[in-house]
């Protein structure tokens, strides 16, 4: 199905919902303005019956100098179709409430406290509007607004921020953070635990905020990328190459086949990079330091490749809006192809000891559980979703850059069926994490040996002239934690309107609250690193 | 003896007592400018080391004290074998220049070989680094350094670097390091981000209940300065707004060669010494 037919597809059954809304197409992206914002609430009871559909993100924005209005966004995505749906609302400024829409899709409670945080709209129904990235703030500052400028200090009354209290006899809370005791970033963890075992934990992050889409808005757009490189420092490459798409479909540019080859070579070399780090990591917490050093050498030997390739070892600078500026050679794609096939001669063996090993696949088995309902309420994306046998990969179900043109050797029946009844078995415990990276090391290992020579044009084009002011675009890659959306509405003169991240991080954050329970303290780090949270891509 | 008055005499002097005159050929101390004194690697900046200059270098050599590592991309001088011929400096003018120095004697043999390497080609490697921050944390720390790493606000990336130290490649701690789980263990605060503000009150407790006397390390462009974060509503322009710093390692990251030049130069300032 192209483009047109899947976006009809939606189209006629939205009809049945209202068939006033007004609707805009383009490529597959539909968008639906609710003439009352009130309206919202039905249209995703409508689609939670009609489609399988999640929500991906709430965007809010700023638009009280062109219409006198906040416009708020929801974005919902198939993960079967290449589909996105916009639902757009807009919201008085003297009225600051907008509806909630929790108790029909709970992801959106992060999404809403955002926006509290952030423009000071509250999403009325909502049963848990805490502070969640703004700390030591005043109440009254809402940065994302237009009229706070980047530089604005802050003083006034302090939030207030409490944890939930857990009560009762022999419950102890046990606070960790924000520093922690690893060389890892900041976050705040509160136990309440029985004995040993947890019985509730609630996270606070939003330690590492450092203001990024509000810096975006003040930056020239080309320097915009060296931000984007810099929302989590081992997604460089999914970062930018997300944010570089999106102002190339504002911009309606092509950029050439080999930048796009590049693009994807160096994407699946982070993937690859940082999966043997997290699994390293995931073997250093239950303390059998040989796999961990096995494979932390692997990482360094793949982030030595890095820096041979890019100059960098952890893959900054390499794109640019219409295009790339790290070449790839024939020669170096032999050398990707002579590093690659070494390291994973190393990692096969590895991980054949790993699994005979029974202490480490007793420590990983049945730890850190999640519910399969819980996951699709969270709307969780990447290796998360798929330890469950939920399939989300933007590689797939949204093919963009490079991904359509490499042929990979098409699945007989008989492995479809069986990578079905795998999707089944999942149970979502760290082994299972654990093993969807080993599947996920092997398909990049795949993808890049599938690449035997390198196309021959340019690597890049030129951007020319200026963009159409107040146009929006929508920049998605799959990263190694997954799913990562950008979007990016232009302002005038080429400057950055409103720019907002959805990381991976940020629609997995809340499953380790669940992941957690009824497991022992001591299992907390390996829990977590098994997710592999990027905090800085969480907080922004 | 006759006592030298320093007065004139109308009388010369006969007598055969020693004398010294200062300075009898009328130079000072310096050397002259082709005096050949070593041989050393100095490559120009578009040097371009490969297996021809190597087959070349080693072959113009009579004592063999130049030897050229293929694999590696590597050469070796041995200025224990040199006999100063210059031939080597005519064959490679952009790699090797003789200098009229003297300073070379070394106290192990094994330090008379200089060593050129196209993937190195400046400094110091990151074992020569290890070796003299061990012998400095031996004498200093009584062979144990403790580093306590705080994250106040990085993207994540200074922390790769730092972690890529304890990893068994750079294995930090054969050179005596430690990275502690609590500040009060710690002799040195390695410290990243361009510190956010909600992590400010986090990193001035960590400061304080580090025991005296103490050492940071600012790690990384933001750290430095706020770096493409700078000084905005959430942030607050470099770790020296908020707490005290003694050296600062710039870079984005900086490479894990990069830090330990830097914590050994934190030692080297420091009043420990
Ligand atoms: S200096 Fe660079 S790598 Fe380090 S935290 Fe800042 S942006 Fe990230």
């Amino acid at each position: 199905m192209n483009h047109k037919e899947t976006t009809k597809k939606y189209y006629l059954e939205l009809e049945k919902f209202d068939s006033d809304l007004k609707k805009l197409e383009s490529n597959n992206e539909l968008h639906l303005s609710l003439n009352d914002p009130y309206q919202l609430h039905d249209l995703c009871e409508f689609l939670k019956k009609n489609f399988e559909l999640r929500l991906l993100s709430i965007i809010c924005s700023d638009e009280q100098k062109l219409n006198g209005k906040f416009k708020i966004r929801h974005i919902f995505g198939s993960d079967v179709d290449d589909f996105f749906l916009f639902v757009i609302s807009s919201i008085d400024s003297s009225h600051i409430y907008f509806p909630s829409i929790y108790d029909v899709f709970p992801s959106s409670i992060l999404y809403e406290r955002e926006i509290n945080d952030m423009f000071g709209l509250i999403a009325k129904e909502n049963p848990n509007i805490k502070p969640l990235i703004l700390h030591d703030f005043p109440n009254d500052v809402f940065p994302l607004r237009k009229n706070f400028k980047l530089n604005n200090i802050v003083q006034g009354n302090l939030k207030q921020f409490e944890f939930t209290p857990i009560t009762g006899e022999g419950v102890c809370e046990i606070p960790v953070g924000p520093i922690h005791a690893g060389i890892i970033e900041p976050g705040h963890f509160r136990f309440s635990v029985v004995g040993e075992t947890i019985i509730n934990l609630e996270t606070r992050l939003g330690y590492t905020h450092k203001g990024i889409e509000k810096l975006a808005e003040s930056m020239p757009i080309n320097d915009v990328v060296f931000l984007s490189e810099r929302i989590s420092g081992d997604e460089s490459v999914a970062n930018s190459v997300a944010f570089c798409q999106a102002v190339e479909k504002i911009a309606q540019l092509t950029i050439p086949k080999k930048a796009q080859q590049i693009r994807l070579l160096f994407a699946e070399l982070e993937r690859i990079y940082n999966h043997f780090g997290t699994m390293g990591g995931i073997l250093a917490d239950i303390g059998f330091p040989y796999g961990a050093s096995r494979l932390n050498i692997l990482k360094e030997q793949m982030m030595q490749l890095n820096e041979k390739l890019s100059g960098s070892r952890i893959l900054f600078g390499i794109n640019q809006i219409g295009g790339v500026k790290a070449n790839i050679t024939d020669e170096m794609l032999t050398c990707i192809h002579y590093v690659l096939d070494d390291a994973f001669q190393t990692f096969e063996k590895t991980f054949d000891l790993l699994k005979s090993n029974s202490s480490v696949m007793d420590r990983l088995r049945n730890t850190g559980i999640i519910e399969k309902q819980t996951a699709r309420d969270f709307g969780l994306v990447g290796i998360s979703s798929r330890c469950i046998g939920i399939e989300t990969d933007a590689r797939h179900t949204h093919p963009y850059g490079y991904y359509p043109s490499i042929n990979l050797k098409q699945k007989t029946p008989r492995e479809t069926m069986e990578h079905q009844v795998e999707l089944q078995k999942q149970i979502g415990d760290v082994l299972s994490r654990f093993m969807n990276r080993v599947n996920d090391l092997r398909q990049s290992k795949n993808i890049i040996d599938s690449i035997t020579t390198m196309e021959n044009d340019e690597l890049s084009i030129q951007m020319n002239g200026e963009l159409t002011p107040y146009s929006s675009g929508l920049g998605y890659t799959e990263s190694h934690r997954g799913e990562t959306l950008h979007w990016v509405m232009i302002g005038e003169h080429n400057s950055i309107f409103r720019y907002k991240i959805r990381t991976a991080s940020f629609s997995n954050w809340p499953i380790i609250e669940h992941a957690v329970l009824n497991n022992i303290v001591a299992d907390f780090p390996v829990i977590n690193k098994s997710f592999d949270f990027s905090y800085s891509g969480n907080d922004l | 003896m006759k006592k030298n008055t320093g007065k004139k005499d109308h009388f010369i002097d006969m007598s055969f007592e020693p004398t010294t005159i200062k300075n009898p050929l009328k130079m000072d101390d310096s050397i002259a400018a082709n005096y050949r004194g070593y041989v050393t690697l100095d490559p120009n900046k578009d040097f371009i080391l490969n297996d021809k200059i190597g087959k070349i270098l080693e072959n113009s050599c009579p004592t063999h004290a130049i030897t050229y590592q293929k694999d590696d991309l590597k050469i070796n001088l041995d200025n224990g074998k040199c006999i100063l011929c210059g031939n080597c400096q005519v064959k490679s003018p952009e790699l090797i220049k003789i200098t009229n120095k003297f300073d070379l004697a070394k106290k192990r043999r094994d330090d008379l070989i200089e060593t050129f390497s196209m993937s190195v080609p400046f400094g110091k490697t990151y074992d020569e680094l290890g070796k003299e921050l061990k012998n400095k944390i031996d004498k200093i720390f009584g062979r144990s350094l403790a580093i306590r790493e705080i994250d106040a606000g990085s993207c994540n990336g200074c922390e790769i670097e730092i972690n890529a130290l304890n990893n068994p490649i750079y294995d930090i701690e054969r050179y005596g390091i430690t990275f502690v789980a609590s500040p009060r263990h710690a002799d040195i605060l390695l410290v990243t981000g361009p510190p956010s503000k909600n992590m400010e009150r986090a990193l001035k407790i960590a400061y304080d209940s580090t025991p005296n006397p103490k050492l940071v390390i600012a790690v990384g462009a933001c750290a430095c300065s706020g770096g493409i974060f700078g000084n905005n509503y959430a942030t607050t322009g470099g770790i020296d707004n908020i707490v005290p710093v003694n050296v600062y390692i710039p870079g984005c990251p900086p490479r894990p060669q990069a830090l330990l030049y830097g914590i050994l130069m934190a030692i080297n300032k420091s009043g420990f010494a």
